[in-house]
């Protein structure tokens, strides 16, 4: 007390205690929009590849989107959520919460977002690939984040229908040779057209041509 | 005249500028800090250096403090922080404070019973002779608790852990408060 009466202990300031909070808020803020952008831009990706759309063809297509899974993104979202766990702590709401459910819950939140902002990283390949974003991004939406696709696993769009299957042409302008058999689970029917794109589960034969397990076709973004 | 105000009439006085008025706090938390600080550090010395630790931190940040809320909590979750500190640099391999099940999702092992007259005697009795065996984990709810009677949801605000951890780690503490007790009879 006489270290207060002398003078030589000094009450912080209110503003300080102001903008350390505003720090801590927006901090948060951040951290969650970058959440939003990582888990989008994995929903993206795997909706784009088609494997979203895989585990309706069973538990092929489930192991298929498992394979497919972008891990790098996922650990950057658990990383991400753990930061946010730790700057949002501080608060009551969050505190007086078992830890399990405020993680689920931010989780629950990144999620819905992801799947409601996916359509924005549509609009930005397609500017990727007129190489209208700079090159970090570019960078991002050609793929290194992506998974490559399972080795029984194919995406792409039909060229040409031929009186077993279709031919599919893949970004990098390969194309493949697709069978479909009395066994080919197809969930939404056979009715393709040239220009769907498609996922397409199956095994290639010795001549190339992949002998379809499942195929379904990939919904598309509205066109901006 | 300070003696009819609550706590947090002065405490809004002192932000207000009457820095005297802090003397009127520590009169009024120094004893139960300094039993808290005895009963959770077990180290006289030390005890009272992190006491006035927390009444110099206190005093620095008593504009971060909301006057709408209760100051008891506020001032004991300083101490709190300035205790765990203290425990974590002298015995880091035996502090468990960096994660706890419990936190992560607080169930009890067993339904809890009903505490009789005596068996609350008995408990207090325990707590007298073997607080020292217990973790802090364990040991500082039931101190905040029993010795200080607080309720579940200051020392919620305290520990910054859900009220149902609270719940868990009392019973817990008070399991193997008597198990220690019962050990100590057998030996004796």
């Amino acid at each position: 007390m006489k270290a207060i009466s002398r003078g030589e202990i000094h009450m912080k300031p209110r503003w300080h205690f102001i903008l350390l909070s505003a720090l801590y808020i927006t901090g948060a803020f951040i951290v969650f929009l970058t959440l939003l952008y990582i888990v989008s831009l994995g929903v993206f990706f795997l909706r784009d590849s088609g494997e979203l759309f895989a585990p309706s063809l069973g538990g092929r297509g489930w192991f298929s989107l498992l394979l497919s899974l972008p891990w790098l993104l996922i650990l950057l979202t658990l990383l991400f959520a753990g930061i946010l766990e730790l700057l949002v702590r501080r608060y009551a709401f969050v505190y007086k919460k078992p830890l399990l459910m405020s993680v689920f819950g931010i989780l629950a939140i990144i999620f819905l977002g992801g799947f409601f902002i996916a359509p924005l990283h549509h609009v930005m390949m397609l500017s990727a690939r007129k190489g209208q974003l700079p090159p970090p991004l570019m960078l991002l939406y050609r793929g290194p984040l992506r998974m490559p696709p399972p080795s029984d696993t194919y995406h792409g769009e039909i060229v040409t229908l031929t009186s077993s299957g279709f031919v599919m042409a893949d970004e990098d302008h390969g194309t493949t040779t697709v069978t479909i058999t009395p066994q080919t689970r197809l969930p939404y029917g056979e009715n393709f057209t040239t220009g769907e794109r498609v996922v397409v589960i199956g095994d290639s034969g010795a001549t190339g041509t992949v002998q379809a397990f499942g195929i379904r076709e990939i919904d598309e973004y509205p066109e901006q | 005249m300070t003696n009819e105000q609550t706590d947090e009439e002065i405490a809004r006085r002192v932000q207000a500028g009457e820095s005297d008025l802090f003397g009127e706090l520590i009169e009024r938390y120094q004893p139960k800090l300094m039993r808290y600080a005895r009963k959770f550090l077990f180290d006289p010395e030390d005890g009272a250096d992190l006491v006035q630790d927390t009444f110099i931190k206190s005093y620095e940040n008593i504009k971060s403090f909301d006057a709408s809320r209760r100051f008891s909590p506020w001032i004991y979750r300083i101490a709190h922080n300035e205790f765990v500190n203290a425990l974590k640099k002298k015995q880091s391999s035996r502090t468990t404070f960096a994660f706890d099940i419990d936190t992560l999702f607080p169930h009890l092992a067993a339904p809890e019973t009903a505490d009789s007259a005596v068996l609350e005697r008995d408990l207090r009795e325990s707590l007298e002779r073997y607080l020292d065996k217990l973790d802090p984990k364990y040991r500082e709810p039931l101190i905040l608790y029993y010795l200080e009677s607080m309720d579940y949801k200051e020392i919620s605000d305290i520990l910054q852990i859900p009220v149902s951890t609270v719940g868990v780690r009392l019973g817990r503490a008070r399991g193997i408060l008597k198990k220690i007790a019962a050990d100590g009879q057998n030996i004796v």
